[in-house]
């Protein structure tokens, strides 16, 4: 059986695995940290899998966007993405929007999901995800890298969200550096997140630290900041 | 004394905790500038886990965690 060796987990059994199996989950952006994401996700089982990605590969994805090839260099990230994870687990359904979430598509992208995984570079689409999860109610697992180092944040409604970490006053960063293993170390524990939320098990609200340049993790405490009232429309 | 954590890029070069006397940071602004960190460098300020600025007064036996700009995906 596909699955025997994570049903022999305590912490999932049959029941977590159907649990699994009838869970919808958004992916925002099919990069460095969604390409893990992804990855694991499907083969955990998760039945279905909603990619939002608009890019196409380009030569300087390779070193860490491990799903694609050289003969995939112009082509639709999304639409790989789909088919390779559809070979990866054909019991689960993968689809594909074409389109970066935006104002306009946010809320129905994220409507009726149980949980969202953040995997992308700019701060204009993690605070839409951040506002579109908080209103709906739905739980956003959000990370970032820049080379050796990252973080995985789970922004769940009544602790604190993006806007608490004052993410409307900065701008994004200029294309950090981005090495495979990092992306790896930190899209892994977005998949972690993601399955604990999807099997109804406690999260730390905190943020989760990683320095690759020392080998070493460090959970942060983040408060809600008072006057945070998003998520409570 | 006030407790200093560095986080990702503001480690390089750096140590990763510092334990400063309230005398020489009486601000978050003023523990960025004791470090030598170009302000610019600093994006996510938080004081015992709350997200503040840099004019925001410290007190001793205040945390206080420093991030640069958010990575990439």
């Amino acid at each position: 059986m596909r699955y025997a060796r994570q049903v022999a987990m305590q912490e999932i059994g049959k029941d977590g695995q159907e649990k699994l199996a009838k869970a919808q989950v958004l992916v925002v952006g099919a990069g460095g940290l969604g390409l893990p994401v992804l990855t694991y996700l499907a083969c955990a089982g998760v039945g279905c899998l909603t990619i939002v990605e608009d890019d196409i590969v380009e030569e300087s994805n390779l070193n860490r966007q491990f799903l694609y090839t050289p003969a995939d260099i112009g082509k639709p990230k999304g639409a790989l993405a789909r088919e390779r994870l559809a070979a990866l687990n054909p019991a689960i359904k993968v689809s594909w929007i074409g389109e970066r979430l935006t104002q306009a598509n946010a809320a129905p992208l994220v409507s009726g999901r149980d949980a969202v995984v953040d995997c992308v570079d700019n701060i204009a689409t993690r605070l839409l995800a951040n506002d579109a999860c908080l209103r709906a109610n739905v739980p956003l697992v959000e990370a970032g890298i820049d080379g050796f180092y990252g973080y995985v944040f789970p922004v769940l409604r009544g602790g604190a969200c993006l806007r608490c970490l004052g993410y409307a006053e900065i701008a994004s960063p200029k294309s950090p550096g981005a090495i495979g293993c990092t992306a790896g170390v930190i899209g892994s524990l977005e998949a972690s997140v993601c399955i604990r939320l999807l099997l109804g098990m406690p999260v730390a609200p905190d943020m989760l630290t990683y320095d690759g340049t020392r080998m070493e993790f460090e959970n942060v405490r983040i408060f809600r900041n008072e006057g945070c009232r998003h998520g409570e429309g | 004394m006030v407790e200093v954590r560095l986080f990702a890029t503001l480690r390089d070069g750096r140590e990763k905790a510092y334990s400063l006397p309230r005398e020489v940071c009486g601000t978050v602004g003023d523990i960025i500038a004791h470090l030598e960190i170009p302000p610019g460098d600093v994006t996510i300020m938080l004081v015992n886990g709350r997200h503040q600025k840099p004019e925001t007064a410290v007190s001793d036996g205040d945390l206080v965690a420093l991030f640069p700009p958010v990575g990439g995906g």
